[in-house]
């Protein structure tokens, strides 16, 4: 071996030793580089932010805090996808920040829920037709936006637990919310978390809430209401009776409602609906002494729209039952006469008719012929 | 083959002919008759309201007021028609002066066994009929009971809360089916078995003319022109 190729061959085993250093530590580097650069940012934000007492005072005299909870980002479903302050804080790139352009802390609410936008379009696109999005536009800036329901750094799923929908609701229907609690959907919703009774947004709907008291609303309520209560499966499982939606299809209320919603949607008409016997968030048991349409209180619930009902006037309503000889004997009896006495005469005469038509018919048949 | 013979009779010879109806008779007939069409046209599209036929009817709340009204009226009508009938019936009858022809009898029944023989080709002659054949008389007591229903249970409709002041509650759904069940049996049994007797097995115009030729009377109502028949000759 010659100084000179021991010299190359040094070189070479520099270069890959060198080599050899440089990918592992390049194996070992990478993986905190590709990490997503959210934990970074949001640990550069919270190293301010982070800091309980920090908080800046608004033209408007208010004190805004500055302070985010680590906690609340932990619980985040944002934080856990990767999604990190500047995704909304889009006004936000470097540090010293630039000035706070609003003049309230509603201003600056109002301001950035617009960012959620970008990713949750279609929602955010039903807000605009919502009765909320209505009240904006006529002016009420407490009108809830986005975060109002939803948190803005603490956004989690919205009914994780179920009453959660309700308990968001509250913040400003408070009254509302309080009766529905008492209510058989409610109560059942706040004992067990039942998954079957609807919450504020069964019946309301979500994003593009409208306004319950228009006629179109009242129109369609049967049917709001037969979602559930025409399941035979879903009644069953409470001992209740998924019939009550056909059988006041058919009846006085039922037929006038259906003619209404086919023809004249937009005008109010005041036929019964569900809600108007049975009430709306103070729904009970029909068992319930409290309730409208115990047979306690189902007179003074019928004198609602007819007033000078009397006492025997109850027993004209067939309370969603199908004809029964205990419940409704007359109708009973009635129905018996017309399913069994009127079909005999009717085919009796039919079938003489008939008999009388072969006759004339063989008679002119034979006369015809010499 | 009556038929044949008795039209050419008819044009052969001026023939005589019977009353059968009293112009106040036509005009009770004709009363019924325009008022239940009324009633059953404007009845229809209230009971059936699901169709869109009925509802291109009821275009408008207002035209539904509107049909009920007139159904309404026709309704007065017709119980105005109901009254005048049965008082005269009363009167009539305190009179002793009430014709019994429409009264059911036993010979009726006798009639129905002998023109069921005949219709199932058990008999070759036909029952020789009064006055009122017992088809007649059925007619006559359908329509009497059914509009009796009709009015009935029409009234507890109409005036729900103030008849249940005095009558049990249940009466009303009751009336309520009743009153849409029976218009349409009626409608059924008038189409079926009257249209039929008086328009196609012959046309029995009568109950407008008033009269019924003498061959018509001695094919139709045998005994009955017997009985006029022996009454004018025992008054020569």
């Amino acid at each position: 071996m010659t100084p000179r190729t021991f010299h190359r061959q040094l070189f070479w085993l520099i270069v890959a030793g060198v080599s050899t250093v440089l990918v592992s530590l390049s194996l070992v580097v990478s993986p905190a580089s590709a990490k997503p650069p959210t934990q970074e940012t949001v640990k550069y934000c919270l190293s301010c932010h982070g800091n309980p007492t920090l908080s800046t005072t608004l033209p408007s005299g208010e004190t805004l805090s500055l302070y985010i909870a680590q906690d609340d980002l932990n619980h985040s479903v944002h934080s856990n996808v990767g999604i990190e302050c500047e995704a909304c804080h889009n006004d936000i790139s470097e540090y010293p920040h630039p000035a706070i352009q609003f003049q309230t802390k509603r201003e600056l609410s109002l301001s950035y829920y617009q960012t959620c936008e970008k990713c949750h379009s279609s929602n955010y696109e039903k807000t605009q037709d919502s009765m909320h999005a209505q009240a904006a536009a006529a002016g009420n800036e407490n009108a809830p936006v986005c975060t109002d329901c939803h948190g803005a750094h603490d956004v989690r799923p919205p009914d994780e637990p179920r009453s959660l929908i309700s308990v968001t609701c509250e913040q400003c229907h408070s009254e509302i919310v309080k009766t529905y609690r008492e209510s058989v959907h409610g109560a059942a919703l706040m004992k067990d978390e039942n998954p079957d009774v609807p919450v504020c947004t069964t019946c309301h709907g979500v994003h593009n809430i409208q306004d319950p008291r228009t006629s179109q609303f009242r129109v369609a309520e049967p049917e709001l209401c037969a979602g559930c209560h025409a399941d035979p499966q879903l009644m069953g499982k409470y001992g209740l009776s998924s019939d009550v939606y056909d059988i006041y299809k058919r009846s006085w209320h039922g037929v006038d409602v259906s003619v209404y919603k086919a023809r004249w949607p937009t005008i109010w008409h005041d036929s019964a609906v569900c809600s108007d016997c049975h009430g709306i968030h103070d729904i009970r048991s029909t068992g319930d002494p409290a309730s409208k349409v115990n047979e306690k209180n189902l007179l003074s619930t019928c004198q609602q729209c007819h007033p000078t009902a009397g006492p025997n006037w109850t027993d004209a309503w067939t309370g969603h039952n199908e004809i029964s000889l205990e419940r409704t004997p007359f109708l009973f009896y009635v129905e018996k006469f017309y399913g069994s006495f009127t079909p005999f005469v009717l085919w009796a005469c039919v079938i003489y008719v008939i008999l009388q038509i072969v006759r004339a018919t063989v008679d002119r048949v034979r006369s015809s012929r010499p | 083959m009556s038929g044949k013979n008795a039209k050419s009779t008819t044009l052969a010879r001026q023939e005589r002919s019977f009353l059968r109806f009293t112009v106040g008779q036509r005009w009770e007939h004709a009363i019924l008759l325009l008022s239940g069409l009324v009633l059953l046209l404007t009845g229809l599209p209230q009971k059936y309201r699901e169709f869109s036929i009925s509802q291109d009817l009821l275009s408008t709340p207002e035209q539904i007021f509107l049909i009920r009204q007139v159904h309404h009226i026709a309704a007065i009508v017709l119980s105005l028609l109901v009254m005048y009938h049965v008082g005269r019936i009363l009167v009539l009858m305190s009179r002793r002066r009430l014709p019994g022809d429409l009264l059911p009898t036993m010979q009726d029944l006798r009639d129905a066994w002998h023109m069921l023989q005949y219709l199932l080709f058990l008999r070759k002659d036909k029952p020789r009929f009064g006055r009122y054949n017992f088809e007649q008389k059925v007619t006559y007591w359908v329509v009497f009971f059914s509009v009796a229903i009709m009015g009935i249970s029409g009234l507890i409709i109409w005036f729900p809360v103030q008849m249940t002041q005095v009558l049990p509650g249940g009466v009303v759904p009751a009336a309520k089916l009743a009153h849409s069940t029976e218009s349409v049996a009626l409608a059924i049994f008038i189409v079926i078995w009257h249209i039929y007797h008086v328009h196609i097995e012959r046309l029995n115009l009568s109950m407008f003319t008033g009269r019924l030729s003498e061959e018509e009377l001695r094919t139709f109502h045998e005994k009955e022109y017997q009985r006029l028949a022996n009454q004018s000759g025992e008054m020569k």
